[in-house]
């Protein structure tokens, strides 16, 4: 079995945070986000923010870090740092503040950094733009899924995943096509109908981790977006497949399957486990 | 000078000598022959063989092809006038001549003659192995150079066409191809000798010097010509060639791919399997006209599959033709150039413009070929295109095996005025497939385009985009250049979207950017504004460090107060690149310096960094 790498991990990490599909249990943990304590912009802060001295500038980040949402007011004085430019580190430290501060209003300034020669900055920025959410930030991790960078691309198809950018399903698709295995779980996150048929048509054709990581979250979204029909369609692929994967696999969905959930789709997962079970390498 | 053959050889060849001198009255000469102890007569001698050949004329030749087939064990024969194809079997252990109305093969230990049109045998003689490598007739004896027994001297054979040796010499000397008119062989030797040889009883009647190596001797139209690099013709004033005041004509010298000779010497023996010396070649033919000069204005050169047409005055590329298949050989004939390719395929291009006039099929796979061509005209053929687009076709052919042929030619295509040359520029510098020499070559040429601006505008709008498989940028920075040389300020948006491509090179950024500040206007500066908060504290190496600087000066240029602000906000900033810093000072004095003392615009305050505080501490 292919090792699911690790950016896919990560990658799915982000992924399980916003599912949850009728207390259902995708892969991965959600991650807790960190307790804010009240946050007030204070002049000083500010002032650090304009220093010359990197150390205090640094110093005015980390403050606001920690503020998270709650210090969203300071995120101009922020984009004003990177509007005026600063050094490497520091800009890479002000995208991760705009990222925790969730300032969707800093989207458009953070997306102009996914054009930067330096990865590392298009990495941070790509990763800030998944936090700060909005049509800009979707539109920045649209165009970074044709980055050189393959980390930059596969948290871009991440983060639309997670955006729940639905329009950009058939760049997903492409990007699936060119081997960037995190658009399998983005496509699993977003997908509707005859999309979510050609991701499962995709098994064979692909790394088997690489497609389920995208059924398992079809599987498991609620069935306000993926209705049960739909579900035991991705099942039977499964079971056709008739391989000791796909029954690991199965198995894995079947031990995860809420207690609340479709009875009939549990039906069909159970079916399907004891078919493909003693099945092909 | 005569010498001892070895015994085998000597009785094969005495005895085709006893054969004939009994039936014809020849017999083996052994006279001073290409002595070296020979005083320079100044024409004295030769202008007597001129004399006594009365304007005799060469008695015209076949026009045939005759290609190496099967093991170099088969030859086939195709007259181009027409005339069924012909084969002969036969082991060959080099190249079959053609030389008038004959080919002369051998091999097998053995010498034989064909009718080159109907390939019917002539006769056969044993040689005791010894491989004929040149031979001229004049449609009654065929005089044939065989190499030395030892691998040293030569052999000379005259032999009737049906079969009777005529004259048999044996020399040290390296002998060269011979031709014949009116039963005197004219011999090349030493590189620099044409003796003349009356064959009825082997006496060296006459005996030129000429000032450039020489090897071959042949006949063509009515002509008699010698030469290897150059080519002499036999006329009224070869008496002077000693004087280097012969009628003579060569090829203009010029860079070619391969570095291709008109002629191989006439003292070397060609394998029956062709070589890349038979894939690269030139080919030219004498005017015969008064002055002399080479037939249609044309030479033509090939390289693998690669053929071209050359002005014969200036050596300027006049065609080029991108065969299917290798050529190993061919002959310029009057209007065209006839080839064969390695799969037996016989085309006929016409001589001005490359295109096919005919084409014609040896029938079977060929390891060689002769072409002889005297008289055979070609029809008209419709020309492929314009010269860049001929060229672009061999440029698209990425194939290993013509990179050397296909960079001269983006050499020449980058002098044509041409747009599509730039377009074909253009699309070889980014593409995928193109070999890299190829790329470099095709970005150094762009850049001193000054036509097909569109072109390069059209090219500017791709980027590296990893989903649409667009994996190589276009030469941003070579268009920008030519752009800025050519003053399109259509190109200015373009470049300005190059400035935050991380995918392209430091150079082709440092290129857009200072095209920008030619081209540029109020609506770039945004990305200009962009490009210089990213870089101006974080730039390294000195081509980001100029476009830095050139981003600047965008801002100062187009910027209005805002960019000044941001400017002179970087230069008040520690963190700001000095090497930048320093040359952006420069800008702003050159600028104030033009504005004058009295149009010295507002000068905006800067919003300075905050100073350093001592006590700072980091969280």
């Amino acid at each position: 079995m292919r090792r699911i790498s690790v950016v896919f991990a990560v990658a799915m990490g982000l992924v399980a945070a916003d599912a949850g599909a009728q207390g259902a249990k995708p892969k991965g943990k959600p991650v807790a986000g960190p307790v804010a304590p009240p946050f007030t912009l204070t002049p000083a802060l500010q002032q650090k923010l304009k220093s010359a001295d990197e150390a205090q500038v640094r110093a005015a980040l980390d403050d606001l870090r920690l503020g998270g949402k709650a210090a969203q007011a300071a995120a101009p004085s922020v984009v004003e740092l990177l509007e005026r430019g600063t050094t490497a580190s520091l800009t890479e430290a002000a995208l991760d503040t705009l990222g925790d501060m969730e300032a969707e209003s800093a989207s458009e300034h953070i997306a102009v950094y996914t054009h930067h020669r330096d990865v590392a900055m298009r990495r941070a920025a790509v990763k800030a733009l998944i936090k700060t959410k909005g049509a800009a930030a979707i539109k920045g991790l649209r165009h970074a899924l044709s980055d050189a960078d393959p980390m930059v691309r596969g948290v871009a198809a991440t983060g639309l995943g997670t955006l729940k950018a639905k329009d950009a399903v058939p760049d997903l698709y492409v990007a699936l096509d060119r081997k960037i295995a995190e658009a399998a779980a983005a496509i699993g996150q977003l997908c509707t109908g005859a999309d979510c048929d050609q991701l499962s048509a995709k098994l064979g054709r692909l790394p088997f981790d690489v497609v389920t990581g995208g059924l398992d979250q079809i599987l498991f979204r609620p069935t306000s977006e993926i209705t049960d029909d739909d579900k035991v369609k991705v099942i039977g692929k499964l079971r056709e497949l008739g391989t000791q994967e796909a029954n690991k696999f199965l198995k894995d969905v079947q031990a995860r399957w809420p207690k609340g959930g479709s009875a009939r789709v549990r039906q069909s997962i159970d079916q399907a486990v004891l078919a493909t079970a003693g099945g092909a390498q | 000078m005569s010498r001892r053959l070895p015994a085998a050889v000597a009785v094969a060849l005495a005895a085709m000598a006893s054969a004939s001198a009994a039936s014809c009255g020849g017999g083996t000469t052994s006279i001073n022959l290409f002595s070296t102890n020979w005083s320079d007569d100044h024409g004295v001698s030769m202008e007597n063989v001129r004399a006594r050949l009365a304007g005799a004329k060469p008695a015209p030749g076949a026009d045939v092809v005759v290609g190496v087939a099967g093991n170099a064990d088969k030859i086939i024969g195709l007259p181009l006038g027409g005339g069924p194809k012909w084969t002969f079997a036969h082991p060959l252990d080099s190249r079959p001549l053609v030389a008038g109305t004959v080919v002369i093969g051998s091999g097998g230990g053995e010498l034989f003659a064909l009718d080159a049109v109907k390939g019917t045998k002539l006769w056969a003689r044993p040689t005791g192995g010894l491989a004929a490598y040149g031979a001229g007739d004049d449609g009654g004896v065929t005089v044939i150079s065989l190499s030395g027994a030892s691998g040293r001297g030569s052999v000379l054979l005259a032999i009737t066409h049906d079969g009777a040796v005529v004259r048999q010499i044996e020399t040290d000397k390296s002998l060269g191809t011979p031709a014949v008119v009116s039963r005197l062989a004219f011999v090349p030797w030493s590189s620099q000798y044409v003796s003349a040889i009356d064959l009825s009883n082997g006496d060296e009647v006459g005996r030129v010097v000429l000032r450039e190596k020489t090897s071959r001797a042949w006949t063509e139209g009515t002509s008699l010509y010698f030469g290897e690099v150059g080519i002499f013709r036999f006329d009224g004033h070869i008496k002077d060639a000693s004087r280097g005041q012969a009628t003579h004509v060569q090829l203009p010298v010029r860079e070619l791919p391969g570095a291709p000779v008109l002629m191989q010497p006439g003292g070397e023996r060609l394998a029956p399997i062709a070589g890349a010396t038979d894939r690269i070649r030139l080919f030219a033919r004498p005017s015969g006209t008064e002055p002399l000069t080479i037939e249609d204005d044309r030479f033509f050169a090939t390289y693998f599959r690669i053929v071209m047409g050359f002005d014969a005055h200036r050596g300027n590329l006049s065609w080029v033709h991108l065969h299917d298949h290798d050529v190993v050989g061919g002959d310029a004939a009057k209007g065209s150039l006839v080839l064969c390719d390695e799969l037996g395929k016989i085309s006929i291009l016409e001589a001005a413009t490359g295109a096919v006039a005919g084409q014609l099929d040896l029938g079977e796979p060929i390891k060689s070929c002769t072409v002889q061509v005297e008289t055979f005209a070609a029809n008209n053929g419709v020309r492929g295109g314009t010269l860049a687009a001929q060229i672009a076709k061999s440029l698209e052919s990425n194939e290993a095996q013509l990179a050397t042929g296909n960079r001269f030619l983006l050499r020449e295509l980058a002098t044509l005025e041409d747009e599509a040359a730039t377009k074909t520029l253009v699309d070889l510098a980014q593409s995928p497939r193109a070999a890299p020499p190829l790329v470099a070559d095709a970005r150094q040429a762009l850049a001193t385009r000054r036509n097909g601006a569109r072109f390069m505008v059209e090219a500017l709008q791709k980027h590296y985009d990893f989903l649409k498989d667009e994996l190589r940028s276009p030469p941003v920075g070579p268009m920008a250049q030519a752009l800025a040389a050519m003053k399109e300020k259509g190109a200015a948006p373009a470049l300005a979207d190059h400035l935050l491509d991380p995918a392209d090179t430091d150079d082709d950024v440092k290129q857009a950017a200072a095209a920008l500040v030619v081209l540029g206007g109020p609506a770039q500066v945004p990305q200009a504004r962009h490009f210089f908060a990213m870089y101006r504290a974080t730039a390294e190496g000195d081509d980001m460090i100029a476009a830095l600087v050139s981003a600047g000066q965008v801002l100062l240029k187009y910027g209005g107060k805002d960019g000044r602000v941001i400017v002179d906000y970087a230069l008040s900033d520690p963190r700001t690149i000095e090497a930048a810093k320093e040359r952006l000072e420069v800008t702003l004095q050159q600028i104030e310096l033009e504005q004058g003392s009295g149009g010295k615009p507002d000068k905006p305050e800067p919003a300075k960094p905050e100073p350093a505080k001592p006590n700072a501490t980091k969280k």
